[in-house]
């Protein structure tokens, strides 16, 4: 792997620790999930390879989905608005959702998917993440199921990019310094 | 959601806008005919009649009363008001009665030509005919509310929020109305708790940001979609023996949804000791409040994820 190489400071979560824990969130998930299977949805592009991995651990039949969002200029403000890029296709209302991030650092974007998946009234709305850091978490979203809890630092792989590469890398590294 | 007042000009979509709201939010439209019926539709007679054709009528009091039926009428409307908290009124001059409540009080208008335009549309008359009929009508809904209160109908101040229905649609006119009233429930919230604990209520001062930081946070609410107040209160922490407040805390951010206030730092973490010393007296002092801090470090990577992505 040459990208970032010499940034590499270790490998913080390794592939057999992330397939150990996704099996464990994926049969919770099918114990809790037994009588009204949910609907499944993965945020791109960095919960890809989670959410793949963890719905083939859900034993119970259940609906995919994938939605995107992404921060586009705008003339009338600096920072930008956010849009949905590629909404959802299933129609969940009255449906169990799970929505499946690779990351929640301050939260803004999960409430903001939660905002908005609302608005198509499903029965309830819980949140798997892969990556958890409740130091940073500024907004309280409903985080029902939750990979590894990490510490500030900038991680790479298994979804997670440092400007669009690095995401194939089957485990997670930390990097010595910003990109 | 708060209760919401209609006064209406006929061919207007007033009666239009007041059942898109009910249906809406869940709740019904209340008429003075409903009102009628309820408190005197049982009187044998030509009571209810006469209360429907006069308005000098409800100067008087019904029997075995010594209110009249004008003041029964503006009971009634209180205490429908307080019992429901989630109703639509339209007309019967609610806006006046439930003036000084936390009701969002609305008049809806059009100019005469569209009045008529639709007026006439609707009930298959000519143009003057429509005239004519919505002459009689603003002159009598005026009468009524000037014999009953004794003021002017179309007196702009008794309104929170005046519609003209021209170029408005019902749903254009029914999101003003909602989302006036959402902010309504949420001030009234806040000021409620400002009653009841030693925390002063701020709503009523516009925004002004202390630095460029806080305007930057702000824009990113806004672009995420959370709502937002700028500093709604202050919280005493500390007093002197004379019970004079020395030291107090203004959260720069609430936001409702999460029942939150932020508090921005561009402070070095090391140096928001303090920072985090009132916060944890706010905790303490008004218990069930939620504050959390957002150190520079925080905001900064916000700010870096934001230009790259997301939060």
């Amino acid at each position: 792997m040459e990208f970032e190489s010499d940034n590499i400071k270790r490998i913080l979560i390794s592939e057999e620790d992330i397939i150990k824990r996704t099996n464990e969130i994926g049969a919770q998930i099918t114990e809790d999930y037994k009588d009204d299977p949910p609907v499944v949805i993965g945020v791109i592009k960095g919960a890809l390879y989670f959410f793949a991995d963890l719905t083939r651990r859900i034993d119970l039949p259940v609906a995919i989905d994938m939605i995107g969002f992404g921060n586009i200029p705008d003339t009338t403000s600096n920072t930008g608005v956010v849009r949905i890029t590629k909404d959802i296709d299933i129609d969940i209302t009255g449906r169990r959702v799970i929505i499946v991030e690779d990351v929640i650092r301050t939260g803004l974007t999960t409430a903001y998917l939660i905002s908005n998946l609302e608005t198509k009234k499903p029965r309830d709305i819980n949140v798997a993440t892969m990556l958890y850091n409740p130091d940073r978490v500024l907004l309280p979203v409903p985080v029902k199921y939750v990979g590894f809890e990490i510490t500030d630092g900038w991680l790479m792989g298994y979804g997670l990019d440092v400007r669009e590469k690095g995401r194939n890398i089957p485990y997670i590294v930390e990097l010595k310094s910003k990109p | 959601m708060p209760v919401i007042t209609i006064s209406r000009q006929n061919g207007s979509l007033g009666d239009e806008l007041a059942r898109y709201l009910a249906d809406k939010t869940g709740t019904r439209v209340v008429t003075r005919n409903d009102l009628i019926r309820d408190l005197w539709g049982g009187i044998e007679g030509d009571i209810p009649a006469k209360l429907s054709e006069s308005p000098k009528f409800y100067l008087n009091c019904p029997p075995d009363s010594d209110k009249s039926y004008c003041v029964l009428l503006a009971e009634e409307i209180r205490r429908v008001a307080n019992d429901t908290h989630n109703v639509v009124f339209l007309g019967m001059g609610a806006s006046i009665v439930l003036e000084g409540t936390d009701a969002v009080r609305v008049r809806v208008i059009a100019s005469d030509s569209v009045r008529a335009q639709r007026t006439c549309k609707a009930d298959n008359i000519t143009l003057e005919e429509a005239d004519t009929i919505l002459t009689l009508a603003d002159r009598k809904h005026k009468r009524f509310v000037s014999t009953l209160y004794g003021v002017d109908l179309t007196d702009d101040t008794l309104y929170d929020l005046t519609l003209n229905s021209d170029h408005l649609s019902v749903e254009e006119m029914s999101d003003s109305v909602l989302a006036l009233a959402a902010k309504r429930e949420l001030r009234s919230r806040i000021r409620r708790e400002t009653m009841t604990d030693d925390s002063v209520d701020h709503q009523s001062q516009m925004p002004v940001f202390k630095n460029e930081s806080e305007a930057e946070f702000a824009r990113i609410l806004d672009m995420y979609k959370i709502e937002w107040l700028y500093e709604p209160k202050t919280f005493p922490i500390e007093w002197d023996a004379e019970g004079n407040v020395t030291m107090a805390f203004s959260p720069d951010f609430y936001l409702p949804k999460f029942d939150l206030y932020l508090e921005l730092t561009t402070m070095e973490q090391k140096y928001v000791t303090k920072k985090n010393k009132k916060m944890r007296k706010v905790q303490e002092l008004y218990p069930g409040t939620n504050i959390r801090i957002v150190y520079k470090k925080d905001f900064a990577e916000l700010i870096d994820r934001l230009r790259q992505f997301g939060g």
